[in-house]
Order: C-alpha cells, then structure tokens, then sequence
C-alpha cells in the first residue's frame, strides 16, 4: 500500500517536465524515507537521480520498498492534466498494475482520479559513491541556462573550466568561438542570484551541450543550480528543490582519445 | 552460411540472450567486420542493374568501394570505430562448401549466357548475382581504401575472419563482432551484432547477442552449444537429416552431446552421414586457428590520408571529387563523437533493493490471480521484432497467464518461472 500526498502539487510537474525528454522509462523507488528515480537516458551517457522526502510530504505511507516502472511520457501527460495550485496524491495497492494519480482542487470542489498502467522495465542501478570534488560552483540557474542555450548556438560541445578566476564556459564552432567567464560574486541583494566558487584544484573538463541543455529543463524547480567537477568523474548538476531533495544530473564527460586506448574496454 | 535456423531458434529458447539496440548507441564502441562478407555483398547489391555494374573508365568494377566507402563512413560518423578482417586459408572442412558454392557459380555462369542469348531480363539480374566472386584485387582495394580512411585492418587472418572477430572480442580488443553470419556466436564471440550494418533507411534496430546469456538460458555449455550449431546445420559437415535446431536442442539437452546422441539415436529413422566430420568441426569451432598476437592486433584508428584518398578514389576510380571531400570531413567531424564517455565507465552496477510492485504480483498470486495483466509491457516491447517472433512470444505469454487461473501446481510454477 502506497499513498503519497504532495500539497504543492506544480513540484511533481516541473520534476517531470525537466527529466522526460532525457529518459523515456524509469522505475520510481519508492521506500519509507523518500520516493526516488533513478535512470539513464538510452545511450547511457547521463543519468538522472530525483530524490524527494518524505518529510516533504503532507501525507506518506509507503509499508515496505517497492518501485514502480512508468513511461515518463505518460506520465507527464496525466500530470500536465493538474492544476498548478493542485494537491497531488500518488496511489498504488500492493499487486495492483496501476497507480492513480488524484488531483484535488485548492478549495476540493473538484477531484480528479487519473489511473495509469505501470510497465516492467528492466533497468540498472548504479552506485554513486560519495566522493570530493575538485571544485564546485553554485549559480542563479537562469543564468546557467542561458550560457547552455547560448554556447550551444555556436558549437555541440562545451568546456568547463574552474581557476581561481572564475569559471569559464567555452565552446567552438564552424562559425568561430565563444568564451564566457563567470567570477565569484557574493555581494548581491539576494542569495541567489550569488555565484559561489569552491576550489581544491583547477578542473577542465568537455561535455556535449546537447545533455546540458536537457538539464536546464530542470530551471523552474530552483534559483540556484550547483556544477560539481572532477577531473575524473561525471559532472553533476543539481537542481534542489525546497524543503524536499534535489534532481541531480550526471554527465560522463568527452575522454580525448589518446587515454581512451588505454582504457580496458567497458 | 552460418547456422541454420539459429536466430530463431534463439528467439523462442533464450530471448533474454539477444536485446534490440538503437544503431547510434554504440558510439566510441570498438567493432570487428568480417570485411571478405561485407565485399561480396557489396558486390551483388551496390550499383548493379543486370550485367552492369558501377565501374571505373579502364571498367574495372568499383561496386566493392562504393559500398565499403559509404558503409565505413556511416559507422564513423555514428561515433562507432570498426576494425575489418580479411579472410585467411579456408580450412579443409570448409572446401566441400565451398567446391558446392564454386559449382553453383559455374552453373550460374552458363544460365546467365543462356539467359542473355534469350534476353531474359529478370533472369539475366539473378544469374549475374550468383556469378559474382570476391578476388584478390577486390580485397586488396578495400585494404588500400580503409588505410586511407584512418580504420585499421588485419589483413589476413590466419584462417576465418569470423573466427578472428570472435578472438578479438575474446581478448578484449573489440566491444563486439558484427555480422550477418551467426557463426559468430559459434565461434564463442562475447557479444555479437546483427543488423549493424543494414542502411539507415531499413530502420532495422541492432539486435545484440550475448554468448554468456544465451548459454545461461538455453542450460548449455559452450561445447553443448557448439554441438547444437553443428547439428543445426554449420558450413563445416553435413547434418543429420530430419533433425533440425529444435530437435537438436532436445536430444543435446538430453544426451550431453553429439556422442550421446549417436549412441542412443534410431540410426533406421534417421541417417547419420558416413565418415561424419562432426569432431573436427567441433574442433574448428572451439580452436579455431586464430592470431592472438598483442603485437599484430595492435588496432589504431588514425585521421584519413585526404590527399591519398582524392587519389585513389577520384582519379583512379572516378568517384566524384566533391563527395570524397565532404566524406573526409564527416570521418573528420566523428572524431568528437566517438569521444563521449559512457556512465558505467564511472559507476558500477549495484542491486536495487526495492521489488517491483508487480514482481510482488507473481508471488502472491496464490491469493490475487490476475491472468494476462502483467506481461503486456514485455509483448510491447518485442513488437517492433521480427514478425515470427512476435508469433512465438505472444504464444508464450497467453500461455503463462492462463496458469495464473489454472490449479495450485501449475501457478506455483509460474512463480518458479520469474
């Protein structure tokens, strides 16, 4: 038995806005401390871990660890069928093949059930191991989304560098190129519009735009989006979202091909 | 060619052996060709109308590089880095295929003569096919065209190319051996590609082969496996006659081997061929006569000679110069793609320790059964597979659904099944 009540119901929508496009199927985890995904797009280059808590939830029973394999797609759709201001309840029986999806109107004078087919979807667990990272930048997401738009104009692939200056986004192209650098900047009005840079050793690394770009679908969920670096693990962007968890992204970045002969084959 | 009758006999036996992949997924993968194959398909179907076929101003044909061209630079630009081996001696076994397909070939020479003193134009395009023959100057064209490309050959494998792609997956040099012909699996290849290298405009999605997954599923050894092909039927001896894949799979699952079956098989209902060479076929198949040398598979892709390719392409076969050119980019172009890193390269596989709300289904359905509900997604996702296929696999599943509502044993069955 499963019963999840989310109040802020426009949060499930956004979640699923900003991951669809990247992976078709997922099973969401469900379990007594949160309701998790975790899944790769078909190429196996990204992949996306969506945490939220159950504290975050107004209601949550979940009396033991289940997933539930769904199309994104559709999923999205039933969800695009609530209100922003909805209360959203996810639903499921034990042995059912359903979960049903309930929209409750702010004042309740309306109530929707949507009840969709789940599917078997044989898919891998990665470990992600906690690990340091060479540096980290936090950053208004806007203004992350807009150097992936604009870069991704001029060229497919992007790299991100991080030096005592700054962090520097550059990009190459048959037309020409584009660098653009963001330095540290903590004297603003708001928190978030700061850009934050933490160092423990200069990293530059290459990745295809076109992934960034899908990430940044994720802007509506937060101000501030934070770029994890290390020299020789994925990229991660996260995306938080309030009071809840995160959506992080992993990005497997472009290996120059010299070291890549000496890698045992995968 | 190959096993008969495998691939379907894999689609109803072990289906979890073979998955359908999207072509652009195999990006920075290292691939080994069978390249002898590959030319002589080239030869039939590229630019051929009739007696005809695409050839350069001495006439010599330039059907084979056309072919190996396009197809080599649709494999680069998706990222993928192919490797091709050429045949070697065929071994002695394989003369007697051989000698039959040298026949066929004299044959079809004299129905084409005929068929073009009649005029018969269908005829004329079907016998010309069958005379077709791979030469030492069609290899060695292609050897010359692929250096210039930048992609490594190994030009001449000790015996088999199959044999040899098999052995580069073995070691390790390759991600996986593409081909049409099964015998990749015989030849024990890790992972095997079908489909990899039919045009885009097919949209024939790859079907991938795992050796370790389809031996899990079928409960065979890898010898019992090889005994199967062999009786299937294999390029290497005859088999025996009234015993096809599926047969073979029943007495091989219930004597062990080729030996067990010959002791215990009805030698009045079937006939076992005289001399039968099915121990040195197993021979060839298990230890097959390969190069394993690190020094001489040392495989490198290197960025294309542009010059020498305008050379060869344009002024030595005619090939329009504006299209070499451009090719030269996109192999140029594909470099970046055949960089990008994979996720599991960084993190491995870990079990998940939640249950599926539906795999929870199969075990308690002695309380709730719920026939034909949770198998739709699987028929779903073969639909786009062969259609015989789809046949089989929908039988499979009416079937197990109907045990659901069936008497205690048989559901407990079906539990045992998932």
């Amino acid at each position: 038995m499963l019963e999840l009540r989310l109040v802020q119901g426009s949060l499930l929508k956004k979640v699923l806005e900003s991951i669809k496009d990247l992976v078709n199927d997922a099973n969401f985890d469900c379990s007594a401390t949160g309701f998790s995904l975790q899944a790769m797009d078909s190429s196996h280059v990204a992949l996306v871990a969506l945490l939220l808590r159950a504290e975050g939830f107004e209601h949550y029973r979940c009396d033991r660890n289940i997933s539930m394999g769904m199309n994104l797609n559709n999923m999205s759709k039933m969800l695009k069928c609530a209100g922003n201001d909805d209360i959203i309840t996810i639903k499921a029986d034990d042995g059912s093949d359903t979960v049903t999806f309930m929209f409750e109107s702010p004042t309740q004078d309306k109530i929707s059930d949507f009840e969709m087919k789940l599917m078997d979807i044989d898919s891998e667990h990665l470990g992600i191991p906690d690990a340091e990272y060479h540096a980290i930048v936090r950053m208004p997401s806007v203004e992350f989304a807009r150097i992936c738009k604009d870069l991704s104009s001029i060229g497919d692939t992007v790299v991100i560098s991080v030096t005592k200056e700054g962090v520097k986004f550059s990009t190459r192209g048959d037309i020409g190129s584009a660098n653009i650098v963001c330095r540290q900047n903590t004297t603003v009005d708001k928190p978030e519009e700061a850009t934050v840079i933490e160092m423990n050793e200069p990293v530059s690394l290459t990745f295809a735009l076109r992934y960034m770009n899908s990430f940044t679908k994720a802007t509506p969920l937060s101000n501030t989006v934070t770029i994890s670096l290390s020299s020789d693990l994925p990229v991660v962007v996260e995306y938080k979202i309030a009071e809840m968890g995160y959506v992080r992204f992993y990005l497997a970045p472009k290996i120059e091909e010299d070291e890549d002969e000496t890698k045992p084959q995968a | 060619m190959g096993i008969k009758g495998l691939t379907k006999l894999l689609a109803d036996n072990a289906p979890k052996g073979m998955k359908e992949q999207k072509f652009e997924t195999y990006f920075g993968r290292k691939i080994a060709i069978d390249a002898s194959m590959s030319i002589y398909q080239f030869l039939i179907v590229v630019g051929r109308s009739g007696t005809e076929m695409l050839t350069n101003e001495a006439g010599e044909v330039t059907s084979h590089l056309q072919g190996m061209f396009n197809r080599t630079i649709r494999l680069l630009e998706a990222g993928i880095k192919p490797v091709y081996v050429f045949d070697g001696k065929p071994p002695d076994l394989k003369k007697q295929e051989l000698a039959k397909r040298y026949s066929k070939r004299a044959d079809a020479t004299e129905d084409l003569a005929d068929a073009i003193e009649v005029g018969n134009k269908e005829d004329i395009e079907k016998f010309s096919k069958r005379t077709v023959k791979v030469t030492k100057q069609h290899n060695d064209d292609c050897k010359r065209l692929l250096r210039l490309m930048g992609v490594p050959v190994i030009e001449q494998a000790p015996s088999e190319a199959e044999a040899q792609c098999a052995a580069l997956c073995k070691l390790g040099k390759v991600y996986a051996v593409a081909s049409e012909d099964m015998d990749s699996l015989t030849f024990g290849s890790p992972r095997f590609l079908r489909h990899l290298m039919d045009p885009s405009s097919r949209k024939i999605p790859v079907m991938e082969f795992e050796v370790a997954k389809i031996l899990e599923e079928l409960n065979l050894t890898m010898d019992q496996f090889i005994d199967l092909c062999i009786l299937s039927g294999c390029d290497y001896c005859d088999n025996i006659r009234g015993i096809g894949g599926l047969t073979a799979l029943k007495l091989i699952r219930q004597h062990g081997a080729i030996e067990g079956i010959l002791e215990n098989i009805n030698k009045e209902r079937y006939q076992i061929p005289d001399d039968w060479p099915y121990k040195e076929a197993r021979q060839l198949f298990k230890e097959p006569l390969v190069c394993t040398d690190e020094e001489q598979l040392d495989i490198k892709w290197t960025t294309p000679d542009e010059e020498g390719l305008l050379t060869f392409l344009v002024n030595e076969n005619g090939f329009n110069s504006e299209r070499v050119t451009k090719a030269v980019e996109k192999i140029k172009a594909a470099k970046n793609k055949s960089s990008q890193g994979r996720m599991e390269s960084f993190f491995k596989p870990v079990t998940n320790p939640s249950v599926s709300i539906k795999r929870k289904v199969n075990k308690c359905v002695l309380r709730f059964p719920k026939p034909g509900a949770q198998h739709k997604f699987s028929l779903q996702a073969f639909s786009f597979s062969r259609s015989k296929v789809i046949g089989s696999l929908g039988m499979s599943m009416l079937d197990h659904s109907s045990k659901y509502s069936g008497s205690g044993p048989l559901v407990m069955a079906a539990c045992f099944g998932t």
